[in-house]
């Protein structure tokens, strides 16, 4: 399967849903967060030059804190997520769908330093593109996972279009189909737009008939089986 | 039913649903402000008629943005319901009554196993290095065996007592190189244990060498008193990180009836205690170091009373607390 999916099940018997990041995403958080690390650093190192010996050894805990437990403070936090993750609409979570706990939190950001061996987060790396969930090493220890914050949906309202019945009885399949080529209806180019509603046409009416119209029926089509009527 | 009419007949409830679960995630100082407060029940009642309305969304296979909607709904409130709340004083106060010496203990094969990797390398070094002081030129270079007997020479003594501010400098340095070795030796250990048994054996034949040139060149006196106290939270402190590598290491090496993630999972688990309580013992070892051991007027007899004291602390500590029935 191409679908990178992973499901935990909840008491209740549903399946969550999570998508689990993969590597091009958790590197730009990754450099947002090296650079807002960097930027307090050298902020703080102005300070602590100023201070003398008590400021460079509060720097050093500081260097210290932001090197092992930046991550760990953020996601523990409501959101789950560092700054660079939030700004990538990442989040961790654990396996079964639940907030990170503060044990799972700390466990994968202490390996963090294993995921960096031999060099540049080559493990890490070797272990996110071998692994569909696109765990590193700390994820696998802490049964953790970096998944995609969901993104609503666009609400299939194409008001203009009048509903249309379809000819023949469609199978739940065929009718998910159609509706969902209406949902996606205004992201696509009209062209391709055409394209797909003629691969839909038996739904109603002739593939013969212009191109205009056929898309304006199969997406009326959309209209009647989400349950509008007139 | 249609999807429209499904929507139509129960987003009420699920608007409902969702505005209870964004109070309850928006925190507590707006409840203050005279807001009726969050029923649990009625939560709990919310959440599980949206999982049927999901599963049923599924089933009939309803458009896109219902079944995301009804996910969103489903999983935040699957957070907000079943999350585990492992903050509070209380706990902390367990871990270190019972969690933490109970963990050592049952980890005491571990922890003898890192101890000899520590400890007789560094006895062995050290007394090699007492017979031929040569050999610390194969661990360190020139200047910094020049800077060591530098640093602990009776003449420092009298010309360089540390200030405040230099005292707050090495706790600073204290702080982040040796929580950061033991933090590097716990996680090596998921290299199958070979990363811990390396950062163990490295560390002790550092110190052997360092404490065996400095005994051979008759600095002793003001080397071990130096590093006598806080070695007690110290050295326990890297051997108790490095068991908990072995631990992760043993897991991956021999997984028993789990698979190998499983294993290592729950080796995590076990061995979080530790990585806790090993951190609070490097902050105080930290501090002793960078406050009490640097203090050179206090006598040599009062600093060997407490470094014994310190001793028998932690080793008891770790021996024998918790072991009753809480």
């Amino acid at each position: 399967m191409l679908d990178s999916v992973v499901s935990a099940e909840t008491p209740e018997g549903i399946l969550l849903e999570m998508r689990p990041a993969g590597m091009s995403a958790r590197f730009c958080a990754f450099v947002i967060d090296w650079l807002i690390r960097l930027a307090i650093l050298y902020g703080a190192a102005f300070i602590a030059g100023i201070l003398g010996g008590l400021g460079v050894g509060f720097w050093l805990i500081l260097f210290f804190v932001l090197d092992w437990f930046y991550p760990v403070v953020f996601e523990l936090r409501r959101g789950g997520a560092t700054p660079g993750k939030k700004a990538m609409g990442l989040k961790v979570v654990m396996d079964n769908g639940l907030p990170v706990t503060p044990a799972a939190a700390i466990t994968r950001n202490l390996l963090r330093f294993a995921d960096f061996l031999p060099f540049l987060y080559g493990a890490a790396i070797v272990s996110m593109l071998v692994r569909a969930d696109g765990k590193r090493l700390g994820d696998l220890t802490a049964a953790t996972v970096v998944v995609h914050q969901p993104r609503p949906a666009p609400k299939a309202t194409l008001d203009m279009v009048t509903p249309i019945a379809p000819v023949r009885p469609l199978s739940q399949r065929d009718q998910s189909a159609v509706i969902a080529l209406a949902a996606r209806a205004p992201t696509l180019t009209l062209e391709r737009l055409d394209e797909l509603a003629l691969l839909a046409a038996s739904v109603q009416g002739e593939a013969r008939e212009p191109q205009e119209q056929v898309t304006r029926r199969v997406l009326g089509v959309a209209q009647w089986l989400l349950g509008r009527r007139s | 039913m249609t999807p429209l009419h499904f929507e139509k007949l129960y987003s009420a409830e699920w608007d409902e649903l969702e505005a209870q679960l964004l109070r309850i995630m928006e925190g507590r100082e707006k409840q203050r402000r005279g807001l009726e407060p969050v029923r649990g029940e009625r939560v709990a009642e919310l959440y599980r008629r949206a999982c049927e309305h999901l599963a049923l969304a599924r089933a009939r296979n309803y458009p896109r943005y219902l079944l995301d909607r009804l996910d969103r709904i489903t999983a935040d409130a699957h957070q907000v319901i079943y999350q585990h709340r492992e903050y509070g004083l209380l706990r902390i106060k367990r871990a270190f009554l019972y969690g933490f010496p109970r963990a050592v203990r049952a980890h005491a094969r571990y922890v003898w196993t890192s101890a000899a990797l520590f400890f007789i390398p560094m006895l062995l070094v050290g007394w090699l290095v007492y017979e031929r002081p040569d050999l610390i030129l194969s661990v360190t270079s020139a200047e910094q065996a020049a800077g060591y007997e530098e640093m602990y020479s009776k003449a420092a003594e009298s010309t360089r007592i540390r200030d405040a501010q230099t005292d707050w400098f090495a706790f600073g340095f204290y702080i982040r190189n040796n929580i950061g070795i033991s933090f590097q030796c716990f996680a090596a250990g998921i290299v199958f244990g070979i990363g811990s048994m390396f950062f163990l054996v490295f560390n002790g034949v550092m110190i052997g060498a360092v404490a065996g040139y400095l005994t051979e060149r008759g600095l002793s006196e003001t080397f071990y008193s130096f590093v006598v106290t806080h070695g007690a939270f110290e050295l326990t402190a890297i051997v108790l990180s490095g068991a908990a590598g072995l631990r992760l290491g043993q897991a991956l090496v021999a997984p028993g009836r789990r698979t190998r993630i499983q294993s290592l999972t729950q080796a995590a688990r076990e061995t979080t205690v530790i990585i806790y309580g090993f951190v609070v013992m490097l902050l105080i070892a930290a501090a002793i170091e960078a406050f009490w051991s640097s203090a050179r007027w206090i006598p040599l007899t009062i600093k060997y009373g407490v470094a014994a004291l310190c001793w028998i602390g932690v080793l008891g500590y770790l021996t024998f607390q918790g072991r009753r029935e809480n």
